[in-house]
């Protein structure tokens, strides 16, 4: 099982892989800073990552953009997006559903409230 | 006499004759002998004047003027003018038996003998009441007319000519516009239309409009005699003659200045409040977002240390991000109050000497200079109107922003010129100086794409990680908002790598 995560904020990386190691120990992943980067990344083709979540708020291209671009590459046909962010709007929420996401996840505060959000997506 | 020449044939046309006159019985046909004195009375002297011969015969004819014109001894004078022309022709008021009044059109005509002298006078007299009755009221009604629009005070009533040369003045017109009538009779309308309309040929396009449709409405800005400006509302109606041929144009003038000023200020307020409230929910955005994030994380390194309790290392690690994070939202914090507090300071405007406010700057990032290798040069800058702190806070945040987004030995160049809103690029529509001080911050820092111009001044908004770069987003949204309640303006130039070049508009008093 392969996650990617992308995501301007170091923390809520380290924090998010730490979660996914402890609830599957052979899940791999890759990280991207940025929209652009992941963006980068996934060019070839040969990254085919099962699940993405992805930050809404980042600099230069946000998340929906983000999400625009990364629902037209074919090796995604069947990968999972998420949503994965500080605060959720109605209106954005919704938006992200039309794009093809599959949920908005609200960063939780407790890690633990974290693993139990990941382990239902996860175990599905 | 006439006895003796019974009904020849002459003496038979005679009393025809005397017959028609007698029986006329529409005027008064009367023989006066050359003293005025009543020698003859017809039917229609008797309808008009109410006597009966037997009790007119004999009399002067004065008998009939009323007592001013008795005065003025008018029926001698009439007398006297027949006898010296022949004839006198005179209309005014007489008096009836019965003491009435009634408009007689009159005329006295000299009758001669044979050698030429005088001997007596007719005098035809018609009653011409009903129509001088029917003239005046129809003159009284004109004049009325007249008086009331010439008295109007809040309207300009105007008579245009054909070619809409002015051909008439009201109060309201001299109220409104400023010229008394005989300043501005003969001269063409054109007169109060800018210079801009006159160019663009407005007054004439309105004349053709009202020509061809019947009536031109328009409102605009137009020229008193002093050169001020009023915001008119107009009609202008083509007039027609008999024949339906164009005979001229009114133009009816209405100054609204007052209610345009109204409406402008109502729409100045309404986009005020309409930016305060985007500016709120911008604002609430943030602090429902930008703060959250922070102190979901203190909640979270909380407690994954409680978790990890007997892990020494990794409680240290968790510590000290926890600590970065209360440090960033205590700066978050600082700064929007900061940001916030910007609006509520209405302080008097005071003589600011931007070198100063420079040094004093240089002066604060002594430390951050010196270890970016930095150095920062300027012309001498401007004294400007404007409140001290603010414009602090302004310098502050650009030379703070180029030392951020610079890696090392950056380089600061802060010029200032005057320009004339016109040689600004794209000035926003609140701009309304004529000149203003351009302020050029210059740096060789990382730039940015030029795509993210508006980005930047955006509250919280980074076009960087906040791992790469410090910072929390306020900076640059806090400069625009400064030099927007100096009734200025802020823009930059970027190229990535290059540097980045900031630009501050304020508005200045020199010709």
């Amino acid at each position: 099982m392969q996650c990617l995560l992308i995501d301007d904020d170091l923390d809520d990386q380290e924090v998010l892989i730490m979660t996914l190691e402890k609830i599957n120990k052979n899940i791999t992943y890759a990280t991207a800073n940025t929209g652009v980067a992941a963006l980068d990344v996934l060019a070839d083709g040969q990254l085919k990552p099962d699940y993405i979540f992805l930050d809404m708020n980042m600099p230069k291209m946000n998340g929906i953009e983000c999400l625009t671009n990364l629902k037209k590459l074919p090796q995604l046909a069947d990968c999972k997006i998420f949503m994965y962010s500080t605060t959720a709007e109605n209106a954005v929420v919704q938006r992200i559903k039309e794009l093809g996401a599959v949920d908005f996840i609200v960063k939780p505060a407790s890690p633990a409230d974290l693993e139990k959000i990941l382990s239902k997506i996860l175990g599905n | 006499m006439i006895e003796i020449r019974k009904n020849t044939p002459l003496e038979k046309n005679n009393e025809l004759y005397h017959r028609m006159i007698e029986e006329i019985q529409d005027y008064a046909i009367i023989l006066l002998d050359k003293n005025g004195i009543i020698q003859n009375w017809n039917r229609g002297a008797e309808k008009i004047k109410l006597y009966k011969e037997t009790e007119i015969v004999g009399k002067h004819f004065s008998i009939f003027y009323l007592p001013e014109d008795l005065a003025n001894d008018l029926p001698g004078l009439l007398i006297a003018k027949a006898e010296k022309n022949g004839s006198a022709s005179q209309e005014g008021w007489r008096k009836r038996k019965d003491g009435t009044k009634f408009w007689g059109s009159i005329t006295i005509t000299a009758l001669h003998d044979n050698d030429n002298n005088v001997i007596g006078f007719s005098k035809v007299t018609r009653d011409l009441t009903e129509k001088k009755i029917a003239e005046d009221h129809l003159k009284m009604s004109e004049e009325r007319y007249h008086k009331m629009i010439a008295e109007v005070q809040d309207y300009a009533i105007i008579l245009l000519n054909e070619n809409g040369i002015i051909e008439n003045w009201n109060a309201g017109a001299e109220n409104i516009k400023g010229y008394t009538a005989s300043e501005i009779i003969g001269k063409r309308f054109d007169i109060f239309y800018t210079k801009e309309d006159r160019e663009s040929g407005l007054p004439d396009r309105l004349l053709n409009e009202a020509r061809e449709k019947g009536k031109a409405i328009h409102e605009g800005w137009r020229m008193r005699k002093n050169g001020s400006q009023f915001w008119g509302t107009i009609v202008i109606t083509a007039l027609h003659g008999k024949n339906n041929e164009l005979i001229g144009f009114s133009k009816v003038t209405r100054d609204l200045t007052e209610k345009k000023l109204d409406e402008q200020r109502l729409l100045t307020y309404t986009r005020e409040l309409e930016i305060k409230n985007s500016e709120l929910e911008q604002f609430a955005y943030v602090a429902s977002h930008d703060l959250q994030e922070p102190l979901r994380k203190i909640q979270t390194f909380a407690e994954l240390i409680q978790t990890n309790y007997a892990d020494e290392a990794f409680v240290k690690k968790y510590f000290e991000k926890l600590d970065r994070s209360a440090k960033r939202m205590v700066m978050l914090v600082k700064a929007l109050l900061n940001y916030s507090r910007l609006d509520k300071d209405k302080s008097e405007l005071t003589d600011v000497d931007l070198n100063l406010v420079l040094d004093e700057v240089k002066q604060d990032f002594e430390l951050m200079i010196e270890e970016k290798h930095a150095t920062i040069t300027s012309e001498k800058l401007p004294v400007i109107k404007g409140n001290q702190t603010q414009l602090g806070q302004l310098f502050a945040n650009l030379v703070s922003n180029s030392l951020k987004f610079s890696e090392d030995k950056t380089h600061i160049k802060i010029s200032s010129h005057i320009v004339t809103k016109n040689q600004i690029k794209n000035p926003p529509l609140s701009l309304t100086n004529r000149n203003y001080v351009q302020i050029i911050f210059e740096d060789n820092g990382i730039g940015f794409e030029q795509q993210y111009e508006k980005i930047i001044f955006s509250l919280f908004q980074r076009l960087h990680g906040k791992q790469d770069y410090a910072g929390t987003g306020i900076g640059l949204a806090l400069c625009k908002k400064i030099a927007e309640n100096h009734n200025g303006y802020i823009t930059a130039i970027g190229e990535l790598n290059k540097g980045a070049k900031f630009m501050i508009y304020l508005p200045v008093d020199t010709d």
